[in-house]
């Protein structure tokens, strides 16, 4: 059973009396593990299926199954539910707390999602190791450069193990050097947690460490 | 979770800064007038119950016996009230009542007949004598403390300048006392006192001597000095006023807390994205929040409390008014300022846990 599936997914925004299609009909079916990237025009979509997948928008219609649990036909009250236990976020602006150090940001994650202080302290470590933050931790994130705060964010999505992370441009805001780093550690990520991602990227390179393509093309998939 | 609320207070010094002190001026408010009225009563009957007298005798229809003026009654009663059976003491006492020398409040004069008020009430001249001629007054130990004032000093009674002719123990009814006649010179009403205070030879029949009394002068007033109204009620308007503190306090405490935390949400939209990015519930949000006013407002209380100590030692100090805190009253200000708290910041709390997420992770 794939971890993630969509089905028919459309989603209409109401502009005034517009009605914008930036979905139309999306069908994706992602397994446990992979390493999904999706590419595409601006505007045609990708951040929109982002953010449905990870429940922060309701689509119009159509199914979006997480781990077993269909987002679309759920509450607003519930889909947070879903997403503090199955979903990880990594944005383009990295979007931590300015006011809290590295620590205090992934505590920050832990103590929302539930289990503070207890028995994944080992995780902690090895992700930590794994993103090269070890050192980082007493930093607040204007103390740190662009790829160690995407660093950090990566960091606080992986935390409580998601089922997926889901990263919207998670190398725009990075120069390449900081960019090829961030996406080594995703791939490392990926093999060595089988952490399964879902990365939008603008970046033909980027898109070209995930294992499998996606294209969008007017909210539609048009290859795959 | 605890350090991010830390992280917020001590991220807007200023906006922190605002809002503790509006909740310490609520606290301030509460804790300050309550504590005038309370010294003020306390202060009053104590010195009432310092005249010695268990029965208040005074004309017909006077109400308010303790703070009345003018003088309206026959000093002749007093000989026919002495010579009732169980009376040991009657003394015929005449009130004035002038603005308070620091321009708050009021201060009270009495007019005595000396020897039977000291054999009432048990007052002795501690230094210099006792008022010989009509511009010369005794006064009380705080009194000459707090005026600055020694035997041979001039103080000021109906805008006059008056002689202290002595110092007299232990606090009895008003703090500066002239010889009746005098006072009923000054006032133009010879033989007329305010009441006779009458002493019993047993207070354990007061009531007897009471109805005696009443049964030899029919129709005047006569009053056990324990049956008074309490103080409290005596001093017209003073529960409207202590409500009017109340109100006015948590609207001042409540306002200053929802206008901070409104701006606070504004500016931390984004942050409030993310905590829902992270899968933070509302009541998570609405918790955060919350609990970050009410840190605010339990500095404000602190903050409050000590300035209102700070502010009573300033009024005994500097003025002859009285301040007595009251833990009754430290606790309903305590707790109105974390109603302030709770309650200021749910609107703002409730409208940041309804933001859009999206909306709210894009705004700048
Ligand atoms: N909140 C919104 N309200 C109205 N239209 C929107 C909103 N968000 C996105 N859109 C529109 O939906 C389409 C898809 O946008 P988006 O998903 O952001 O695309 P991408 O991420 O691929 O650039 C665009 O036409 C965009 O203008
Ligand atoms: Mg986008």
């Amino acid at each position: 059973m794939p971890i993630l599936q969509t089905e028919n997914l459309v989603m209409t925004y109401h502009v005034g009396k517009v009605d914008v299609q930036a979905l139309r009909g999306v069908n994706l079916s992602v397994e446990k593990g992979e390493f999904v990237s999706i590419m595409g025009h601006s505007g045609s979509g990708k951040s929109t299926l982002l953010h449905i997948l990870g429940g922060l928008l309701k689509p119009t219609s159509g199914k979006v199954i997480v781990d077993g649990e269909d987002l679309a036909a759920v509450g607003d009250a519930q889909r947070t539910d879903i997403r503090r236990r199955k979903i990880g976020f990594v944005f383009q602006r990295f979007n931590l707390f300015p006011t809290l150090t590295a620590e205090g940001n992934l505590k920050l994650a832990e103590h929302i999602h539930g289990k503070e202080g207890n028995g994944n302290a080992e995780l902690r470590r090895e992700v930590l190791q794994l993103l090269k933050l070890e050192n980082k931790m007493k930093h607040k994130p204007l103390e740190l450069s662009g790829g160690e705060q995407q660093r950090v964010a990566i960091a606080r999505a992986v935390i409580n193990r998601p089922a997926i992370i889901l990263a919207d441009e998670p190398t725009g805001n990075l120069d390449s050097e900081n960019s090829d780093i961030v996406l080594k550690m995703l791939v490392q990520l990926n093999r060595d947690l089988g952490q399964t991602i879902v990365m939008i990227t603008h970046n033909p390179e980027a898109a070209g460490i995930a294992r499998r393509k996606i294209l969008m093309r007017d909210g539609q998939i048009v290859s795959n | 979770m605890d350090s991010l609320i830390l992280a917020n207070i001590r991220q807007r010094p200023t906006r922190t800064l605002v809002s503790v002190i509006g909740v310490a001026l609520g606290v301030v408010l509460i804790l300050v007038n309550t504590g005038l009225v309370r010294g003020m009563l306390n202060d009053r009957s104590r010195r009432e119950r310092g005249v010695g007298a268990e029965i208040i005798f005074s004309r017909p229809g006077a109400n308010d016996i303790l703070s009345a003026s003018g003088l309206t009654l026959d000093i002749r009663y007093a000989e026919r009230i002495a010579k009732i059976q169980g009376v040991q003491v009657a003394s015929p006492i005449g009130k004035y009542l002038q603005k308070g020398n620091a321009g708050l409040g009021f201060e009270l004069v009495d007019g005595i007949d000396y020897p039977s008020y000291s054999a009432m009430s048990g007052i002795k001249i501690v230094d210099g004598g006792v008022f010989q001629a009509d511009n010369e007054v005794i006064i009380d130990a705080f009194k000459a403390r707090k005026s600055n004032a020694k035997v041979g000093s001039e103080i000021e009674v109906f805008g006059k300048k008056l002689k202290v002719a002595g110092i007299y123990s232990p606090e009895s009814g008003a703090r500066v006392k002239m010889s009746l006649s005098a006072l009923q010179n000054y006032m133009g009403s010879p033989n007329k006192c305010s009441w006779i205070a009458v002493k019993c030879e047993d207070p354990a029949k007061q009531e007897e001597v009471q109805k005696r009394i009443n049964a030899e002068l029919p129709g005047n007033t006569v009053q056990l000095m324990r049956d008074l109204p309490s103080f409290e009620r005596a001093i017209p308007g003073i529960d409207g006023f202590i409500k009017t503190i109340l109100v006015l306090s948590t609207i001042v405490s409540s306002l200053v807390i929802l206008l901070a935390m409104y701006t606070t949400i504004t500016e931390r939209t984004r942050e409030i994205g993310i905590l829902k990015s992270l899968g933070a519930s509302k009541r998570f949000i609405i918790g955060v929040i919350e609990r970050e006013a009410i840190t605010i407002s339990l500095i404000g209380v602190g903050v409050g409390l000590v300035a209102a100590l700070i502010i009573g030692w300033g009024i005994r100090t500097a003025t002859t008014l009285q301040v007595e805190f009251q833990w009754t009253w430290i606790l309903v200000a305590a707790l109105i300022g974390l109603a302030a708290g709770v309650g200021g910041s749910f609107y703002p709390a409730v409208r940041a846990a309804n933001q859009d997420a999206v909306k709210a992770l894009s705004y700048e």
